[in-house]
């Protein structure tokens, strides 16, 4: 699983910009992560299924967010801030 | 060390965005405008309350406004109710439900993406967010006037009617509309109209009296001790009530003054730097001014230009679109088109920046007629070139 995770530079990407920025749409997802709006989805999805990341529902618009409350999501973002210094 | 001298102790207490601790003659206002709201510090998500406040230029509108909203979050806090006062500005947003509503969700999502959906969809995700953040809010949309303009009656309805479709959650948005007259509602539907005009505050024009309050308040706050001459103050109060009681008016010819005794090295204020002031203050909301979009403001700017060569009192819309083009060529900005620069002077004339009529007989054809009653056109140039960076 995790090499499944870690083996793509669009999901380290995506992981990256939800650690810095928050909370964002998956057009903004894939515009800001250099990805079409599909492979940006398909990367979500998987990156949900492992319960690294959240999304909430406002209508059509889906909203991604790290999910604090996973202890994996948690450590990925302790590490990113750490290499970010 | 700095030789240079000045009668000002902090001018920021005179700037149109400032706002005072208390609102001299407003505090009856100010407390129906609490009472009215009292349900939501007492039994928050009971009901949701709609309230017009009315008034003139320059008569503290949306002071008022602001300041309960300060006052009420602070109630809501104490008790730990999660409200929020958003204070919103019909006329910057163009008038436009949607960009209000993102204006309001972008507080709560600030990466929320800007497209991709109608103003009806936004505000069910407005209530869908207050939902789930377990949020209240009273939304206050200051010169409502612009909404109506530009949307019809339908915005108002939506906004109203949005807690009815929820009869049986909580209600969680309250909405204060803030105008300058309630002709604009004429438009309106009868039911919107009722539901609307059921709490209102008027607010009367200031007296000379009032206003010499206000001015001395803010003296106080503003001014170096003896700065400015009673008889100043006095002449200014006079000149502000003249204005239609317009204490933005008296304040802003209060800071010009000073400024006019700056410049002349003065140690006070004295009525002779008023009446150099009162000569090139125009009398309309310089915040109108300073809120326009950039084009209209390449528009206002041609127009200034125009004006300060010509002697007639109106210029055909050929004319100013010709000068504007002028503007946009010297910012190396793209000229737009007729039509949105026909919108553009409409939204001048709604706010009292110019006057526009149909040409009538003596010209060929049919055109808009544009005069700039009464700002200065120099003095007009002179802020636009300085907020353009063309100076």
């Amino acid at each position: 699983m995790v090499e499944e995770i870690f083996s793509s530079k669009g999901r380290v990407k995506i992981l990256r910009l939800l650690v810095e920025i928050g909370e964002l749409n998956i057009s903004e997802i894939a515009r800001r992560a250099g990805l079409n709006y599909a492979t940006a989805n398909q990367h979500l999805d998987i990156l949900e299924k492992a319960g690294l990341v959240l999304h909430k529902s406002f209508g059509r618009i889906r909203i991604y967010r790290l999910n604090e409350g996973n202890a994996y999501a948690t450590a990925v973002k302790t590490l990113i801030e750490g290499w970010q210094q | 060390m700095s030789s240079y001298f000045t009668v000002f102790k902090d001018e920021s207490k005179l700037d149109i965005n400032y706002l005072p601790t208390r609102l001299s003659h407003r505090d009856q206002q100010l407390n129906l405008l609490t009472r009215f709201f009292q349900f939501a510090i007492e039994s928050p998500g009971q009901m949701a309350q709609r309230v017009l406040i009315v008034g003139k230029v320059g008569t503290g509108k949306t002071a008022l406004a602001k300041l309960f909203g300060l006052k009420i979050m602070q109630m809501a806090q104490e008790k730990r109710i999660n409200l929020r006062y958003v204070h919103v500005n019909c006329r910057e947003h163009r008038g436009s439900l949607f960009m209000m509503l993102q204006r309001v969700i972008l507080d709560f999502y600030p990466h929320f993406p800007k497209r991709g959906y109608s103003s009806e969809e936004l505000l069910q995700m407005l209530m869908q967010v207050l939902d789930e953040q377990n949020v209240f809010v009273i939304l206050a949309l200051d010169e409502l006037e612009a909404l109506i303009e530009n949307e019809g009656a339908d915005a108002l309805y939506k906004l109203t009617r949005v807690n009815e479709s929820r009869l049986k959650s909580v209600q969680r948005l309250s909405l204060i509309g803030v105008l300058r007259r309630l002709e604009p509602l004429s438009s309106l539907d009868e039911s919107t109209k009722s539901t609307l005009q059921r709490n209102i505050i008027l607010l009367q024009d200031y007296s000379k009296s009032q206003l010499t309050d206000i001015l001395t308040t803010r003296v106080t706050l503003a001014f170096k001790s003896g700065a400015v001459l009673d008889d100043a103050l006095d002449l200014i109060a006079e000149l502000a009530e003249k204005e239609g009681g317009n204490a933005r008016y008296g304040i802003e010819l209060l800071w010009r003054a000073g400024k006019y005794a700056d410049a002349s090295a003065a140690s006070e204020v004295s009525p002779e730097c008023v009446r150099h002031a009162s000569s090139s203050v125009y009398p309309v909301q310089k915040d109108a001014v300073l809120s326009l979009g950039l084009h209209e403001q390449l528009f206002l700017l041609g127009l200034a230009r125009r004006f300060k060569r010509s002697k007639e009192a109106y210029l055909t819309m050929g004319e100013a679109e010709e000068a504007y083009r002028v503007v946009c060529e010297e910012c190396g900005e793209k000229p737009r088109r007729h039509t949105q620069l026909w919108k553009y002077v409409n939204n001048l004339t709604a706010v009292d920046v110019v006057k526009s009529k149909v040409s009538s007989n003596g010209l060929r054809g049919k055109t808009t007629l544009i005069g700039l009653p009464s700002i200065s056109a120099v003095e007009l140039e002179r802020e636009l070139s300085k907020r353009l960076g063309l100076q």
